[in-house]
């Protein structure tokens, strides 16, 4: 039994804003989100990229303390977007509890803050410390705390699935939330992803070389996917989810459909965990367009990955041209934003929703000058009007782990 | 610590750090306020810290049966008297 899948709602917090309004107001206006590091007192004297991906804006929580007691920053940012997602659905309590909905989301690492405070307590001498100290804190940290949070929060009594495979984190949440509502499995899951903000990961980057450090002074002129100029990955901080719904179920009680799910691939280069491998990434993309029994040529828009790194975006565009050609418009969304890790493939899921909506593609930020061997595809270079119909959505982690998502206009 | 002292310490707690609202000395934790696993856990460590000591396994356990802030204060008050 295959059965259509289509997005009901969403909903995002990002670099660049919460709403549908700031975000386009944004991409619209060549707006970046990336701002200095900020000082956590532990790391980031010592690191040499000195920019972030960052939410600045406040975020009015409401949560009870019975909800609070469990939850890390990065709960905190998954339980605000799932609430938002679940106000605005309209799904009866009943259905909420009734295991027909699952909720499949995750983060990079958990909670690194809460993490830090555990640690604190590990190596601390102090006698003032004491054994219990901690226990809550496991919860608040752990690996799946964003999709167990959400499901105390509603309710929610359906399959849970806690992907945390770095940047491809919510995308393959929403990849295996659509598999479980397409084979039958679940009705509806609530799929995405979180990270919040975290010096450990800028750390790691920073130590492989792979961090943006050439635009400390100027942060809105980095990352700079495809350009010459490129020097890294700008890491930022973020949450995005979508409710997926099967079709007949969400046409039945009258759900607003904001586009069909027709397509996800995951596969894994099956090799080195950090260089990107250009024929599992190229398989990645071709398995996503037999998943969605669609060619190449049907596709008019990509939300590439392109994280800005040196030798990613050449092996990204290489791969892009060898399935695509030059047929669909490319960006690489992170340019506003950074790269939100284990919510980026969800926000940026989000946002080519919205540009698919509103009949537009954003340029890639900051690319004044295309490198060569990035130039064969066809780049986003301006505010383009046009109407996407079926758009790709492709994500690549360490571990070597691609996923590609096509979604289509309903 | 006194048992009037012990009361009212218990009391700031769960106002101030538990959010509960207007407890009663007679309130079935769980039934009235929710009180759960979790909370569980967070009380004997702000009983730690009250008492400036770190409780036993044994003590902890014997908090298992506990359901009432009154009950909460025998209980307290047992541990301090060893303490004392």
């Amino acid at each position: 039994m295959e059965r259509r899948v289509v997005v009901t709602e969403c909903s995002a917090i990002t670099p660049i804003g919460q709403t549908k309004e700031e975000i386009i107001r944004h991409l619209v206006d060549g707006k970046s989100g990336v701002k200095k590091l900020r000082d956590d007192g532990l790391l980031s004297n010592y690191i040499q990229s000195g920019v972030f991906g960052t939410v600045d804006y406040p975020i009015e929580y409401d949560f009870k303390r019975t909800y609070r007691k469990t939850m890390g920053p990065v709960a905190f940012y998954a339980c605000q977007v799932a609430k938002e997602i679940l106000e605005k659905a309209g799904l009866g309590e009943d259905f909420i509890t009734s295991g027909r909905l699952g909720v499949a989301f995750g983060s990079t690492h958990g909670s690194p803050s809460v993490q830090r405070q555990i640690y604190r307590s590990f190596f601390s001498n102090s006698e003032s410390e004491f054994s219990s100290i901690g226990a809550i804190d496991y919860l608040k940290s752990m690996v799946h705390t964003t999709s167990v949070n959400i499901t105390k929060m509603f309710g929610i009594t359906g399959r849970v699935i806690s992907s945390c495979t770095a940047c491809t984190t919510s995308s393959q949440s929403i990849g295996f939330g659509y598999e479980m509502v397409k084979y039958g499995m679940q009705d509806a899951m609530l799929c995405g992803g979180a990270d919040e903000y975290d010096t450990t990961t800028v750390a790691v980057f920073d130590n492989l070389l792979a961090c943006s450090t050439a635009f400390n002074d100027a942060p809105h002129l980095t990352p700079r996917p495809f350009d010459v100029r490129r020097d890294g990955l700008v890491v930022g901080e973020g949450a995005g989810a979508v409710l997926l719904e099967e079709y007949e179920f969400a046409k039945r009680r009258g759900a607003n459909i904001l586009c069909e799910i027709i397509g996800f691939s995951c596969n894994n280069s099956g090799g080195d965990l950090i260089f990107p491998n250009m024929d599992a990434i190229t398989k990645a993309i071709q398995l996503g367009l037999q998943d969605a029994k669609i060619s190449a040529d049907e596709v008019d828009f990509v939300s590439a990955h392109a994280t800005a790194t040196k030798m990613g975006d050449v092996v990204e565009a290489q791969a892009i041209y060898s399935v695509y050609r030059d047929s669909p418009l490319i960006t690489g969304l992170k340019s506003y934003m950074g790269h939100t890790m284990g919510s980026c493939g969800a926000i940026e899921l989000i946002i080519a929703l919205y540009m698919m909506e509103e009949g537009f593609v954003a340029p890639t930020l900051n690319l004044d000058e295309i490198d060569d061997r990035c130039a064969m595809i066809r780049h986003a270079t301006g505010l383009t009007e046009t109407d996407i119909r079926v758009a790709a959505i492709q994500n690549f982690a360490f571990g070597g782990v691609n996923t590609s998502i096509i979604i289509k206009k309903i | 610590m006194t048992r009037d002292e012990i009361k009212t310490e218990l009391m700031r707690i769960f106002r101030d750090v538990f959010e509960f609202k207007n407890p009663d000395p007679n309130d079935n934790l769980r039934d009235v306020h929710g009180f759960d696993s979790v909370d569980a856990i967070e009380l004997l460590r702000e009983i730690e810290i009250m008492l400036g000591a770190r409780l036993s396994r044994e003590e902890k356990e014997k908090a298992m049966d506990v359901r009432t802030i009154n009950q909460i204060v025998d209980y307290v008050e047992s541990l301090a008297s060893t303490r004392s």
